[in-house]
């Protein structure tokens, strides 16, 4: 069975029910992302059911609702925990038959290595599925279901991207969590990891800690954007007296040396502005793995390169950078794209694969996102409002 | 061009090998810097009986700036009112290092014996055959400084001069300049304009700059075409050299690691793309480092991460997985998921964690991603080459390691990086090169010889101190160290075997106390330009050629000789000592000798590949290398000719005894001779104890005796086919023959000489091949004129063979320069081999041995060096006898399953 798009809007002639949710979890190695569902249960009529479910003549029951996306520090595991109980999240989900638990998806390594935790804390069984599975069925569902997914983001321009969905494979996906995964897509359920580097968000947030005594990632993103990168990075202008070394076709303020200039004798940490520091570390990391997503996608011969995964988180710096990486090193024949909900593939997909496996009584999600395209124009109620939630509706059996 | 120098030197030497006189010993003196003596140009020799007078011809037509240099050892080649052309240095200065590199010349034959004269007549041999112009003979030097004390490098010049130009005198080096205070250096690097000032002030030059990407790839092009086994790979802490086919090694991608990493994709000489780069380089480690570490320098930056573990700051696959791998997409759990992931925790600071660790972790993010983006971008160009360079390597094993990993890993095997051994100094190598007309550009190979001479700051090692002004400086230099009890350090180590760990991403297996402070320094020896040198032209195939017969790789093998080597010192020092009179300065000598040597041989152990690709015959060349470094230049002088005497006082006897002999017989005798009588040599620890038990004509005898066939390698009867033919059919004599002889004494006069007179009889034209310079007690191509003589007095086939090729004088035939083309007589002839070695090899011969060989069609390879630890599987385009006493249990059972006294005896007709 396949997702089909409904384009139709949300029957609105709902037969009001209890509140029903249902969530899955991707637990990295920095950040636990969380994708549920709150809605509200209607009985769909037969011929509705006809219509957009094949799947014989029986009654369904389909829930409208928004799909909310929140994340945790894996560090502050116990917070994801509290949250999921004070929502009585997954309180609706089948349980095992052998142990009466409630089956929740979950991908990331923290799916094994905090089984245990969600088992006591939560009588949760939390159903592995691989993380590569459940990064590219999240982004294929995103680039296929929701409008205004996909954008580019070159000088300070955010644009939506129109992807014809008969043209979206192959196409390269690159997940910047603790580490980068690159992932060539082939279509649905047919991809391989091509490629990777250890240099991701792990390590910028990393040694950006050690560097700035920072408290939170997103302090250290913040504090980048007051940064000049100019003070810690050595330029090509420095090596060749401000003159580019156009032979090369470098230009002065090309960087040529990421923290080349903090060797300096006399200077140690504390002498350099947090904000320089955070700044030209943001730029080596994005730099690089500009870089090598497009060397990856040349080598396979991919036109488009989709960048996800927590380490963007929407900064319009970080896309800025990658994107520039791709169009300096692509001569620009490349451009970088990045998805709305890139910090949630992982968990998108794990809640997408509740279909996939033929769960029980979660048949099928369709979007109807109808949302406003910034994603911190509006908010809800709820604490993570910041990313734009979807509207959708789940049949259930 | 005539050079008044070489008008006024005195004609002497030549023939008198065995009575030097005082003016002989200068002419030996010359004729050893000429070749290959050792770093004896950095040794101006006062105050000793062997030096030279000062009373020079050089010094009357030198000019008044040049008198203190000491480098400049032949007079003949200096020619006054040169322009001040000062080519022959270059700079690279670097952020954080300066290299240097710098030419000394000098001619490489500075003796016109009558002995060359006549081969040079007889073979048709002019100099510089090969080429419209001569290319001299000199060395490059290797140096390097750190920037910061640029003070050190600047006084390093002016001590050596080497900013005035001492060798304006290359015919092709001159510039049409005016007389000038514009001299100019050739520099490349960001310092070059820098502190281009700074040169014109302290020393009068100007800089002129060259582009940084020129010079690397020119110092790697002429790095890779003209030094045998410059590239290396390094997996696994193994280093392993390459040797590359000069055909096929365009195009290739250099990744230079500097702050900064280019990434070049070289397709020919000056022909190059930089198509990549990044900007996480050297810089990176270092800015990064030194501010997470405080290390005060990159050095100990390096150091400290042999002694880290990374996984208490990377997140691993294993960290994210709970200890399990992440198998499907081929992920160990100790793979580094996230560079630093770790460092995110909370309750924990910069302060918390070791600084070892950090470097380590460092250190593989950065090796790692340039391995990976170095690697997708020979992809993506289709290259199958990677070398990597720049100062970030520095011969650092376990950088090596990660980035070859990398390159590994992601190329699945397909792949494999590789690293030059000379990699610091491609730019300043390349400034060099851009110098115009230094007619180094098109050497090759087989003309360049490596060596490392004891002593800062001879070789591309860190300067310790200033420059050694001569022998007693070294000497002392040497003294101390032993004081110090610290190591030699001149000629570094990367690192001992075994310091690195399964790979890129696994923890170094031993941590800590095993690398050295001074790990970073490059091994980087002296290069010997020898343009006279040239591939023996009777080689079936230069190109798989490999003169060693033993591999040194095999550990114990390796330990075997070195043991032999070590416990032959004490002996070698006696004999030194007593052949320079055994005067104080000569036991002073002798001991820096033993020093220095040892050093040599313990450093070795520990890292076998330190010197590059090391062979047994390597090993023997140190050792005399070594000697000629510390002025010992005859260290058998008196026992070989006193042996010499004792031979030729027995030989008439011999030769009468052979002729009464059937041509059959009179054959398997004198092969049974060469083999017994190379019983008789001093390299050989279980010979000389037999020394001491007879007298030479018994041991011969006795030992000729022993000779009973079958030998252990006998191909006799086909050599004897050959020769006699079988039946009545009687087979053409052999045009030429090249005898390549061992040892003095016995070896050379009862076994050697008569073959060669049975050769002469049948109509052969012989060549004695011997030595250019004195190694233990062989006998050398200075002293077989004397022998050869010497025998000819008692034999009249001797005597016109040797008045053919002008080895001796026709007293009938008044003859300054006589020509002998009359004589109706086979030839005799003496060439020297180009080498000072035991051993040979066979791509690096004297230009007049290969001029030899050219219509020769016998070669007979004599004696345990030349014939089975080298060339002992050697195969020849012509008829070849490897004829030798294996005087060696362990060579023995290795190489002929066989016992000490065995011999060999193998034949090998021509293809």
């Amino acid at each position: 069975m396949d997702l089909g798009i409904n384009g139709n809007g949300v029957n609105s002639d709902v037969q009001s029910d209890s509140q029903i949710s249902h969530l899955a979890l991707d637990i990295g190695g920095t950040l636990a992302k969380l994708v549920y569902f709150c809605g509200n249960k209607k009985l769909l009529k037969n011929d509705e059911v006809q219509s957009s479910v094949k799947a014989g003549g029986r009654s369904r029951t389909i829930i409208q609702g928004k799909l909310h996306f929140t994340k945790f520090e894996t560090s502050k595991i116990d917070e994801c925990v509290a949250f999921i109980n004070r929502k009585q999240l997954g309180s609706h989900h089948p349980k095992d038959l052998d142990n009466d638990r409630i089956v929740v998806k979950a991908t990331g390594g923290g799916a094994f290595k905090f089984a245990d935790l969600f088992k006591e804390k939560l009588d949760f069984c939390l159903d592995k599925e691989d993380e590569m599975d459940c990064l590219v069925a999240g982004a294929n569902f995103l680039l296929k279901a929701v409008n205004q997914e996909a954008f580019t983001y070159i000088g300070g321009q955010k644009e939506f991207v129109q992807i014809n969905q008969d043209d979206l494979y192959p196409y390269l996906l690159v997940n910047i969590g603790s580490g980068v995964s690159m992932i060539k897509v082939d279509g649905n359920g047919k991809f391989e990891r091509v490629s990777g580097t250890s240099l991701g968000g792990g390590t910028f947030w990393g040694l950006g800690k050690l560097l700035t005594k920072c408290n939170s990632f997103d302090e250290l993103l913040e504090l980048s954007h007051q940064g000049n990168n100019r003070v810690v990075d050595m330029l090509v202008g420095d090596i060749y007296g401000g003159t580019d070394y156009s032979k090369m076709g470098l230009s002065s303020t090309a960087i040529a040396s990421s923290f080349g200039k903090t060797i300096s004798t006399n200077k140690v940490l504390e002498n350099y502005r947090t904000e320089d520091l955070a700044r030209s570390l943001l730029r080596m990391i994005s730099n690089n793995i500009g870089q090598l997503a497009y060397l990856t996608a040349l080598r396979f011969g991919l036109k488009r390169i989709f960048f996800g995964g927590f380490f963007i988180r929407g900064q319009s710096y970080t896309m800025d950078t990658i994107s520039v990486a791709v169009h300096y090193w692509s001569k620009g024949d490349a451009q970088a794209m990045f998805l709305r909900h890139e910090g949630f593939l992982g968990a998108l997909g794990a809640f997408v694969n509740y279909n996939k496996q033929g769960h029980d009584n979660l048949i099928l999600m369709q979007q109807v996102q109808k949302h406003k395209p910034e994603p911190d124009g509006t908010t809800t109620e709820e604490e993570d409002s910041e990313y734009a939630s979807i509207d959708c509706s789940v049949y259930i059996d | 061009m005539a050079s008044p120098g070489k008008n006024l030197k005195p004609e002497i030497c030549g023939l008198k090998g065995l009575n030097q006189e005082p003016d002989d010993k200068n002419q030996l003196v010359d004729k050893e810097a000429g070749l290959s003596g050792g770093e004896r140009d950095m040794a101006p020799v006062t105050g000793n009986s062997i030096h030279r007078s000062g009373s020079r011809p050089q010094l009357d037509l030198s000019k008044a700036e040049i008198q203190g240099n000491f480098e400049e050892r032949d007079p003949t080649i200096l020619l006054p009112n040169q322009s001040d052309d000062i080519s022959h240095l270059a700079l690279d200065i670097g952020g954080s290092l300066i290299k240097l590199v710098y030419f000394s010349r000098h001619e490489d034959q500075s003796v016109d014996d009558k002995r060359k004269r006549s081969v040079k007549q007889r073979l048709g041999l002019s100099n510089g055959n090969r080429r419209s112009y001569p290319v001299l003979g000199g060395r490059l030097h290797f140096v390097k400084f750190e920037t910061s004390k640029i003070n050190e490098c600047l006084d390093f010049i002016h001590s050596k001069q080497l900013h005035r130009g001492a060798y304006k005198d290359l015919p092709h080096w001159h510039s049409d300049g005016p007389e000038n205070e514009n001299a100019i250096i050739k520099a490349t690097g960001g310092g070059a304009y820098k502190f281009a000032d700074l040169f014109k002030e302290r020393l009068g030059v100007s800089i002129d700059k060259e582009d940084e990407m020129d010079c690397l790839v020119a110092g790697a092009n002429f790095l890779l075409k003209a030094i045998r086994h410059e590239a290396f790979t390094h997996m696994e802490g193994k280093k392993e050299f390459v040797q590359l086919d000069h055909n096929e090694l365009f195009p290739y991608l250099l990744v230079n690691i500097g702050s900064g990493v280019s990434m070049i994709k070289v397709d020919g000489d000056g022909k190059f793309q930089r198509v990549s780069g990044t900007n996480v380089g050297g810089g990176t480690y270092w800015g990064l480092g030194r501010l997470l570490t405080k290390c005060n320098s990159f050095d100990e930056l390096l150091e400290l991460s042999q002694k880290g573990d990374n996984s208490t700051i990377d997140m691993l696959v294993g960290d994210i997985y709970g200890g399990m791998d992440y198998s499907k997409i081929g992920l160990s759990a100790s793979t580094i998921a996230s560079s630093f992931g770790k460092t995110i925790s909370v309750n924990k600071e910069l302060e918390d964690y070791r600084p070892e660790d950090i470097s380590l972790s460092l250190l593989r993010m950065i090796s790692y991603n340039i391995g990976q983006i170095s690697y997708l971008n020979a992809l993506r160009f289709g290259l199958k080459r990677i070398f990597f360079g720049g100062f970030f390597i520095r011969g650092h094993a376990y950088t090596m390691d990660t980035i070859s990993f990398a390159v590994h890993f992601w190329s699945k095997g397909e792949a494999q990086a590789m690293f030059l051994r000379h990699e610091g100094f491609l730019g300043a190598l390349g400034a060099f090169m851009s110098y115009e007309k230094h007619g180094l550009d098109d050497l090759l190979a087989h003309q360049l010889v490596e060596r490392f001479p004891m002593g800062a700051p001879y070789t591309g090692g860190k300067v310790h101190g200033p420059p050694l002004g001569d022998l007693n400086e070294k000497i002392s230099w040497m003294e101390k160290f032993l004081q110090k009890r610290t190591e030699i350090t001149a000629p570094v180590p990367t690192a001992p075997p075994g310091t690195t760990g399964l790979g890129g991403f696994e923890v170094p297996l031993s941590k800590g106390e095993t690398l050295r402070s001074d790990a970073s320094a490059l091994n980087v020896g002296v290069l010997h330009l020898v343009p006279t040198l040239e591939v023996f032209p009777l080689l079936a195939d230069p190109k798989t050629y490999e003169p060693n017969t033993i591999d040194l790789s095999d550990h114990s093998e390796l330990e075997y000789w070195f043991t032999v080597l070590s416990e032959h010192v004490p002996d070698l020092v006696d004999k030194a000592v007593a052949s320079e009179g055994g005067t104080d300065d000569a036991k002073r000598r002798g001991d820096a000798f033993a020093r220095a040597f040892s050093a040599h041989l313990r450093r070795l152990m520990e890292e076998p590949t330190a010197y590059g690709k090391l062979g047994l015959a390597n090993l023997l060349e140190l050792r005399e290398e070594c000697l000629r470094e510390f002025q010992f230049f005859d260290a058998y002088r008196s026992i070989k000719q006193r042996e010499n005497e004792a031979s030729l006082a027995v030989l008439p006897d011999l030769l009468l005894e052979l002729d009464s002999m059937n041509e059959e017989a009179r054959l398997l005798t004198l092969i049974e001779g060469v083999l017994a009588a190379n019983i008789f040599d001093w390299g050989s620890r279980a010979c000389v104890d037999l020394y001491h038990k007879g007298t030479i004509i018994e041991i011969y005898r006795m030992s000729r005796n022993k000779m009973q066939r079958p030998w252990r390698v006998d191909d006799f009867d086909a050599f004897r086919e050959r020769m006699l033919g079988s039946g009545d059919e009687r087979p053409p004599p052999h045009k030429r023959a090249l005898l390549f002889v061992d040892n003095s004494g016995a070896d050379v006069v009862l076994g050697m000489l008569p073959l060669a007179r049975e050769l002469l009889r049948r109509g052969t034209e012989v060549v004695l091949v011997a030595n250019s310079l004195p190694a233990l007690n062989d006998v050398t191509a200075m002293e077989l004129p004397d022998i050869v003589a010497e025998a000819a007095k008692h034999c009249d086939i001797l005597r016109r063979a040797a008045e053919a090729g002008g080895l001796i004088v026709d007293a009938m035939i008044d003859s300054a320069d006589g020509s002998k083309e009359g004589s109706s007589f086979v030839p005799l002839m003496v060439v020297e081999n180009g080498c000072g070695s035991p051993c040979i090899d066979l791509r690096q011969v004297s230009s007049e041995l290969a001029a030899a060989a050219k219509d020769a069609d016998l070669v007979i390879l004599e004696g345990m060096g030349r014939a089975l630890h080298t060339n002992f599987n050697a195969q020849f385009k012509c008829d070849a006898l490897k004829l030798a006493m294996v005087k060696n249990q362990r060579l023995a059972e290795k190489l002929i399953k066989g016992n000490i006294y065995d011999c060999v005896c193998r034949y090998e007709p021509s293809h």
